[in-house]
Protein backbone atom coordinates (compact mmCIF):
# COMPACT_ATOMS: atom_id res chain seq x y z
CA UNK A 1 0.00 0.00 0.00
CA UNK A 2 3.02 2.32 1.09
CA UNK A 3 4.76 1.81 -2.11
CA UNK A 4 1.96 2.24 -4.46
CA UNK A 5 1.36 5.83 -2.66
CA UNK A 6 4.70 5.93 -3.13
CA UNK A 7 4.83 5.90 -6.95
CA UNK A 8 1.88 7.77 -7.30
CA UNK A 9 3.47 10.40 -5.18
CA UNK A 10 6.52 9.88 -7.22
CA UNK A 11 5.04 10.16 -10.82
CA UNK A 12 2.43 13.32 -9.89
CA UNK A 13 6.03 14.78 -8.31
CA UNK A 14 7.82 14.20 -12.10
CA UNK A 15 4.53 15.67 -13.75
CA UNK A 16 5.02 19.12 -12.06
CA UNK A 17 8.94 19.30 -11.84
CA UNK A 18 9.44 18.47 -15.53
CA UNK A 19 11.53 21.16 -16.56
CA UNK A 20 11.60 24.97 -17.15
CA UNK A 21 13.62 27.10 -19.85
CA UNK A 22 14.91 30.27 -20.33
CA UNK A 23 16.56 31.61 -23.13
CA UNK A 24 16.91 34.92 -25.39
CA UNK A 25 18.40 35.90 -28.92
CA UNK A 26 20.22 39.24 -29.95
CA UNK A 27 20.16 40.30 -33.50
CA UNK A 28 21.54 43.52 -35.20
CA UNK A 29 23.52 46.45 -34.16
CA UNK A 30 24.58 46.68 -30.50
CA UNK A 31 23.09 49.49 -29.04
CA UNK A 32 25.28 52.81 -28.66
CA UNK A 33 22.26 55.31 -29.03
CA UNK A 34 21.85 55.60 -24.95
CA UNK A 35 20.30 59.42 -24.44
CA UNK A 36 24.29 60.11 -22.65
CA UNK A 37 25.59 59.43 -26.43
CA UNK A 38 22.93 61.45 -28.67
CA UNK A 39 23.04 64.24 -26.51
CA UNK A 40 26.25 65.21 -28.40
CA UNK A 41 24.25 65.16 -31.66
CA UNK A 42 22.92 68.48 -33.00
CA UNK A 43 20.28 68.88 -35.54
CA UNK A 44 21.67 71.29 -38.25
CA UNK A 45 25.32 71.18 -37.08
CA UNK A 46 26.19 67.19 -36.60
CA UNK A 47 27.48 65.51 -39.82
CA UNK A 48 26.83 62.14 -40.86
CA UNK A 49 30.15 61.20 -40.11
CA UNK A 50 29.64 62.05 -36.48
CA UNK A 51 26.63 60.05 -36.46
CA UNK A 52 28.98 56.95 -37.86
CA UNK A 53 31.75 57.78 -35.65
CA UNK A 54 29.43 57.45 -32.48
CA UNK A 55 27.37 54.76 -33.35
CA UNK A 56 29.19 53.00 -36.12
CA UNK A 57 27.47 51.13 -39.30
CA UNK A 58 23.57 50.89 -39.32
CA UNK A 59 21.32 48.08 -40.35
CA UNK A 60 20.18 49.92 -43.18
CA UNK A 61 20.87 52.95 -45.21
CA UNK A 62 17.71 54.45 -47.11
CA UNK A 63 18.14 56.65 -50.00
CA UNK A 64 15.56 59.15 -50.04
CA UNK A 65 16.39 61.43 -53.34
CA UNK A 66 18.68 63.88 -51.66
CA UNK A 67 18.35 62.70 -47.94
CA UNK A 68 19.31 59.71 -46.61
CA UNK A 69 18.64 57.97 -43.38
CA UNK A 70 20.78 55.77 -40.94
CA UNK A 71 18.68 53.01 -39.77
CA UNK A 72 19.75 51.21 -36.53
CA UNK A 73 18.27 47.88 -35.14
CA UNK A 74 18.72 45.78 -32.11
CA UNK A 75 16.47 43.03 -31.66
CA UNK A 76 16.34 41.27 -28.53
CA UNK A 77 13.82 38.39 -27.71
CA UNK A 78 13.65 36.44 -24.06
CA UNK A 79 11.63 33.59 -23.27
CA UNK A 80 10.56 31.71 -20.28
CA UNK A 81 9.09 28.29 -20.50
CA UNK A 82 7.71 25.64 -17.99
CA UNK A 83 7.67 22.23 -19.52
CA UNK A 84 5.73 19.74 -17.84
CA UNK A 85 5.11 16.08 -18.75
CA UNK A 86 1.64 16.77 -19.87
CA UNK A 87 1.68 20.50 -19.86
CA UNK A 88 3.59 22.62 -21.57
CA UNK A 89 4.38 26.69 -22.11
CA UNK A 90 6.88 28.87 -23.13
CA UNK A 91 6.01 32.63 -23.43
CA UNK A 92 8.33 34.90 -25.67
CA UNK A 93 8.37 38.83 -25.63
CA UNK A 94 10.42 40.58 -28.41
CA UNK A 95 11.57 44.01 -28.00
CA UNK A 96 13.24 46.84 -30.68
CA UNK A 97 15.47 48.97 -29.95
CA UNK A 98 16.31 51.22 -33.04
CA UNK A 99 17.33 54.64 -33.76
CA UNK A 100 16.52 57.07 -37.16
CA UNK A 101 18.80 59.36 -38.71
CA UNK A 102 18.16 61.67 -41.28
CA UNK A 103 20.61 64.07 -43.04
CA UNK A 104 20.08 66.60 -46.09
CA UNK A 105 22.30 66.84 -49.19
CA UNK A 106 25.00 68.15 -47.17
CA UNK A 107 25.48 65.16 -45.14
CA UNK A 108 24.40 67.19 -42.03
CA UNK A 109 21.86 65.93 -39.34
CA UNK A 110 18.63 67.22 -40.07
CA UNK A 111 16.14 65.08 -37.72
CA UNK A 112 16.33 61.91 -35.66
CA UNK A 113 15.22 59.75 -32.75
CA UNK A 114 15.72 56.87 -30.47
CA UNK A 115 14.08 54.30 -28.77
CA UNK A 116 15.53 51.88 -25.85
CA UNK A 117 13.83 49.36 -23.87
CA UNK A 118 15.12 48.89 -20.27
CA UNK A 119 15.31 45.44 -19.19
CA UNK A 120 11.80 45.03 -17.57
CA UNK A 121 10.48 47.59 -19.65
CA UNK A 122 7.28 46.84 -22.00
CA UNK B 1 -4.37 -2.25 -3.01
CA UNK B 2 -6.01 -2.93 -6.18
CA UNK B 3 -7.90 0.57 -6.59
CA UNK B 4 -4.61 2.49 -6.03
CA UNK B 5 -2.52 -0.09 -8.29
CA UNK B 6 -5.33 1.15 -11.02
CA UNK B 7 -4.87 4.53 -10.65
CA UNK B 8 -1.42 4.16 -10.48
CA UNK B 9 -1.66 2.09 -13.99
CA UNK B 10 -4.29 5.28 -15.71
CA UNK B 11 -1.92 7.83 -14.27
CA UNK B 12 1.19 6.28 -15.83
CA UNK B 13 -0.53 5.49 -19.09
CA UNK B 14 -2.13 9.92 -18.89
CA UNK B 15 1.58 10.91 -18.38
CA UNK B 16 2.48 8.37 -21.39
CA UNK B 17 0.02 10.03 -23.69
CA UNK B 18 -0.48 13.44 -23.45
CA UNK B 19 2.78 14.40 -24.05
CA UNK B 20 2.45 17.43 -26.06
CA UNK B 21 -0.28 19.61 -24.55
CA UNK B 22 1.48 23.27 -25.17
CA UNK B 23 1.21 27.07 -25.21
CA UNK B 24 3.13 29.29 -27.01
CA UNK B 25 3.02 33.04 -26.22
CA UNK B 26 4.58 35.22 -29.05
CA UNK B 27 4.50 39.14 -28.02
CA UNK B 28 6.53 41.41 -30.81
CA UNK B 29 7.07 44.90 -30.21
CA UNK B 30 5.09 47.30 -27.42
CA UNK B 31 1.64 48.59 -28.33
CA UNK B 32 1.19 51.38 -30.57
CA UNK B 33 0.56 54.83 -28.06
CA UNK B 34 -2.36 56.23 -28.66
CA UNK B 35 -4.84 55.94 -30.92
CA UNK B 36 -4.34 59.41 -32.00
CA UNK B 37 -3.12 59.12 -36.22
CA UNK B 38 -0.89 62.01 -37.25
CA UNK B 39 -2.87 64.89 -38.74
CA UNK B 40 -1.88 65.62 -41.86
CA UNK B 41 1.05 68.70 -42.04
CA UNK B 42 2.33 66.95 -39.38
CA UNK B 43 6.23 67.56 -38.67
CA UNK B 44 8.39 64.56 -39.23
CA UNK B 45 9.92 65.55 -35.76
CA UNK B 46 6.48 65.56 -33.74
CA UNK B 47 5.99 62.11 -35.08
CA UNK B 48 9.19 60.65 -34.36
CA UNK B 49 9.04 61.80 -30.93
CA UNK B 50 5.67 60.47 -30.16
CA UNK B 51 5.70 57.35 -31.77
CA UNK B 52 9.58 56.65 -31.49
CA UNK B 53 11.62 55.00 -34.66
CA UNK B 54 9.25 53.39 -37.11
CA UNK B 55 9.96 49.81 -36.98
CA UNK B 56 9.40 49.30 -40.51
CA UNK B 57 10.44 52.11 -43.15
CA UNK B 58 10.64 52.45 -47.12
CA UNK B 59 11.57 55.61 -49.54
CA UNK B 60 8.93 56.67 -51.81
CA UNK B 61 8.24 58.50 -55.04
CA UNK B 62 6.66 60.88 -53.05
CA UNK B 63 8.41 61.06 -50.37
CA UNK B 64 9.03 58.05 -47.28
CA UNK B 65 6.91 55.72 -45.48
CA UNK B 66 6.84 54.89 -41.77
CA UNK B 67 5.26 51.91 -40.18
CA UNK B 68 5.06 50.93 -36.31
CA UNK B 69 3.29 47.70 -35.33
CA UNK B 70 2.52 45.28 -32.20
CA UNK B 71 1.67 41.41 -32.49
CA UNK B 72 0.31 39.12 -29.87
CA UNK B 73 0.28 35.77 -31.07
CA UNK B 74 -1.43 32.93 -29.28
CA UNK B 75 -1.10 29.38 -30.27
CA UNK B 76 -2.54 26.01 -28.18
CA UNK B 77 -1.74 22.70 -29.41
CA UNK B 78 -2.60 19.03 -27.95
CA UNK B 79 -0.79 16.62 -29.42
CA UNK B 80 -1.47 12.43 -28.27
CA UNK B 81 1.85 9.54 -29.11
CA UNK B 82 2.35 6.46 -28.16
CA UNK B 83 5.78 7.25 -28.73
CA UNK B 84 6.71 6.89 -24.93
CA UNK B 85 5.31 3.62 -24.99
CA UNK B 86 7.74 2.69 -27.55
CA UNK B 87 5.71 2.73 -30.31
CA UNK B 88 6.62 5.37 -32.62
CA UNK B 89 3.67 4.77 -35.41
CA UNK B 90 0.91 6.79 -33.90
CA UNK B 91 0.11 10.62 -33.26
CA UNK B 92 -3.05 13.04 -32.66
CA UNK B 93 -2.69 16.64 -32.76
CA UNK B 94 -4.90 19.24 -32.73
CA UNK B 95 -3.83 23.23 -32.40
CA UNK B 96 -5.37 26.61 -33.03
CA UNK B 97 -3.45 30.11 -33.30
CA UNK B 98 -5.06 33.65 -32.02
CA UNK B 99 -3.44 36.75 -33.72
CA UNK B 100 -3.84 40.25 -32.36
CA UNK B 101 -1.60 43.30 -33.63
CA UNK B 102 -2.01 46.74 -34.65
CA UNK B 103 -0.34 48.45 -37.41
CA UNK B 104 0.14 51.78 -38.19
CA UNK B 105 1.44 53.26 -41.48
CA UNK B 106 2.32 57.24 -42.17
CA UNK B 107 3.29 58.61 -45.26
CA UNK B 108 5.79 61.90 -46.02
CA UNK B 109 6.10 64.22 -48.46
CA UNK B 110 9.89 65.20 -49.08
CA UNK B 111 9.37 68.68 -47.31
CA UNK B 112 9.18 65.89 -43.59
CA UNK B 113 5.34 66.22 -43.68
CA UNK B 114 2.77 64.29 -43.04
CA UNK B 115 0.74 63.25 -45.99
CA UNK B 116 -1.03 60.47 -44.74
CA UNK B 117 -1.63 57.91 -41.68
CA UNK B 118 -3.55 55.11 -41.30
CA UNK B 119 -4.30 52.28 -38.27
CA UNK B 120 -5.74 49.35 -37.84
CA UNK B 121 -5.82 46.54 -35.55
CA UNK B 122 -7.35 42.99 -35.22
CA UNK B 123 -8.08 39.88 -33.25
CA UNK B 124 -8.48 37.24 -35.26
CA UNK B 125 -8.72 33.36 -35.77
CA UNK B 126 -5.53 32.77 -37.32
CA UNK B 127 -6.39 29.20 -38.45
CA UNK B 128 -5.81 25.85 -36.96
CA UNK B 129 -6.12 22.08 -37.42
CA UNK B 130 -6.44 18.35 -36.16
CA UNK B 131 -3.94 15.59 -37.38
CA UNK B 132 -3.95 11.76 -37.33
CA UNK B 133 -0.87 10.96 -38.61
CA UNK B 134 -0.08 7.00 -38.37
CA UNK B 135 3.41 6.38 -39.24
CA UNK B 136 5.37 9.58 -39.54
CA UNK B 137 4.39 13.11 -37.92
CA UNK B 138 4.99 14.90 -41.40
CA UNK B 139 2.36 18.09 -41.11
CA UNK B 140 2.32 20.77 -38.17
CA UNK B 141 -1.12 21.77 -37.89
CA UNK B 142 -0.25 25.04 -36.69
CA UNK B 143 2.36 27.19 -38.51
CA UNK B 144 3.81 30.88 -37.00
CA UNK B 145 6.94 31.08 -38.90
CA UNK B 146 6.01 33.53 -41.04
CA UNK B 147 4.65 35.57 -38.36
CA UNK B 148 7.74 35.47 -35.76
CA UNK B 149 10.52 36.14 -38.74
CA UNK B 150 13.25 38.80 -37.81
CA UNK B 151 13.05 42.17 -39.43
CA UNK B 152 14.01 42.79 -42.82
CA UNK B 153 16.70 45.29 -41.90
CA UNK B 154 18.90 42.56 -40.65
CA UNK B 155 19.50 41.51 -44.05
CA UNK B 156 20.94 44.86 -44.78
CA UNK B 157 23.10 44.59 -47.83
CA UNK B 158 23.07 40.65 -48.14
CA UNK B 159 19.88 41.05 -51.08
CA UNK B 160 22.46 42.78 -53.17
CA UNK B 161 25.20 40.26 -52.51
CA UNK B 162 22.88 36.85 -53.68
CA UNK B 163 25.20 34.68 -55.54
CA UNK B 164 22.35 33.15 -58.30
CA UNK B 165 21.14 35.46 -61.07
CA UNK B 166 17.67 35.48 -60.76
CA UNK B 167 17.10 36.18 -56.99
CA UNK B 168 20.25 38.85 -57.39
CA UNK B 169 17.89 40.39 -59.96
CA UNK B 170 14.93 40.42 -57.24
CA UNK B 171 16.69 43.01 -55.08
CA UNK B 172 15.92 46.41 -57.58
CA UNK B 173 11.94 45.71 -56.47
CA UNK B 174 12.28 44.27 -52.70
CA UNK B 175 10.57 45.23 -50.34
CA UNK B 176 12.82 44.47 -47.58
CA UNK B 177 15.28 47.21 -48.89
CA UNK B 178 13.74 50.06 -47.73
CA UNK B 179 13.73 51.85 -51.33
CA UNK B 180 11.11 49.93 -52.99
CA UNK B 181 8.08 50.12 -50.45
CA UNK B 182 7.16 47.70 -47.39
CA UNK B 183 4.70 45.35 -45.89
CA UNK B 184 3.37 43.52 -43.09
CA UNK B 185 4.59 40.31 -41.94
CA UNK B 186 2.30 37.17 -43.35
CA UNK B 187 1.68 38.94 -46.36
CA UNK B 188 1.12 36.41 -48.83
CA UNK B 189 4.07 35.44 -51.08
CA UNK B 190 1.50 35.78 -54.32
CA UNK B 191 1.03 39.42 -53.29
CA UNK B 192 2.29 42.67 -54.80
CA UNK B 193 5.72 43.29 -56.17
CA UNK B 194 7.57 40.25 -54.25
CA UNK B 195 4.92 37.93 -56.88
CA UNK B 196 7.32 39.12 -59.74
CA UNK B 197 10.14 37.74 -58.07
CA UNK B 198 12.35 34.97 -59.78
CA UNK B 199 13.74 32.12 -58.03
Amino acid sequence: MHKSILLIVLVVCASLLGACAQFESKRGVEVNWQDTVTNELVNGTSTRKDVLALLGPPSQIIALGDETALYYLFEHSEGEGLVLIVYNRMQINTRYDRAIFFFDENDTLSEFATRVYGADES
Amino acid sequence: MKASFITLLYLLLSHSLLTGCSQWRYDLGVPISGNNLPAQRTSLNEVLQSLGPPLRMSASHTGFIMAWEHWDIRENSLGITLGALGADFFSADWGEMRIKGEFLLVTFDHKHLVTSATHSDWDNDGGGGQAIQPFFSFVSVVDVEDLIDAMPQHDWGSLLLQADLPSALNSGSSSDTGQQGLQQRATPKAVGQQSLEMD
